[in-house]
């Protein structure tokens, strides 16, 4: 799923950088991309966040 | 053109998210016809949930030559997100038809019956499909009567489902006591991927082509 629209991030690459260590959604946009426009899509970019705090198979293989 | 012959053939945008009055949808569809146009957009198709109230699911679907990620980034979705009300965007599906089967044995085309939509993430997607294919009987003894797959652009194993139902009463049961290959409803609603949805078709909007003035 694509989860920034304004740098086009998907789910996939939010969770690699989460995975890769970033575990704020500053971290995040520092890493990908995701959230540093708008700010609209942080909500995803947290729930992916926890999810792979929660799994972390959530971010896929390697 | 039939419900069901608007995912074909195209490019599917789905996006999932809570407005405050789902029938607004339409009327606001309906003044963006021109940037769903401009965007490739043919069909659009709004559904209600039936257990949340203000849910939605919007399908459109697009004949474009774009990269998804530059329809993506055009200012008819921000545009839409705004109008609707909607300030934080949910995460959007994007992909393409892979695996369409029809269970009902009725050549007609009967009106929308309950849709149960699924976004998940999956081992191997042929897979999934055989496993749907192997339990069609009983995917119809349960009411399902169409069911579609998609797949993703950016990422091969994550899939969205939808099944059509022919009642609620059926959905729910279904969604309860579901067959080993339907397990993947009970994995929906992990990190940005939306809770099972079960709704009713609320709408269709004919998108015409900008340049011949007729339905793409």
């Amino acid at each position: 799923m694509y989860v920034c629209l304004c740098h086009g991030v998907t789910n996939h690459t939010v969770a690699k950088a989460v995975a890769a260590g970033a575990t704020t959604s500053k971290q995040v946009a520092q890493a990908c991309f995701a959230g540093s426009e708008c700010g609209r899509c942080r909500r995803s970019v947290r729930a992916i966040i926890e999810a792979v705090a929660d799994d972390p198979a959530y971010a896929g293989p390697d | 053109m039939r419900l069901s012959d608007v995912y074909s053939h195209s490019m599917v945008i789905a996006s999932d998210y809570r407005i405050a009055d789902p029938v607004k949808v339409g009327r606001l569809l309906e003044k963006r016809k021109d940037g769903l146009a401009a965007m490739g957009a043919h069909h659009v198709l709004v559904y209600r949930s039936l257990r949340e109230v203000g849910r939605v699911l919007v399908m459109i679907g697009v004949h474009s030559r774009e990269p998804v990620v530059d329809l993506l980034r055009s200012r008819v979705f921000f545009d839409w997100f705004d109008a609707a009300g909607v300030e934080e965007i949910p995460a959007v599906f994007a992909g393409e038809i892979v695996d369409r089967y029809e269970l009902s044995e009725s050549t007609a085309d009967l009106p929308p019956g309950v849709l149960v939509s699924a976004i998940v993430s999956v081992d191997n997607t042929d897979v999934l499909i055989a496993e749907l294919h192997s339990a069609a009987e009983t995917f119809k003894a349960a009411g399902v009567r169409k069911v579609w797959v998609f797949r993703a652009f950016d990422d091969s194993r994550e899939v969205l489902i939808l099944q059509d139902i022919d009642t609620e009463e059926n959905a729910r049961r279904w969604i309860s006591q579901h067959d080993a290959a339907a397990d993947w409803m009970e994995h929906t609603g992990v990190g940005v991927y939306p809770p099972l949805f079960v709704g009713e078709f609320l709408r269709m909007v004919r998108v015409d082509d900008p340049d011949t003035g007729e339905t793409r």
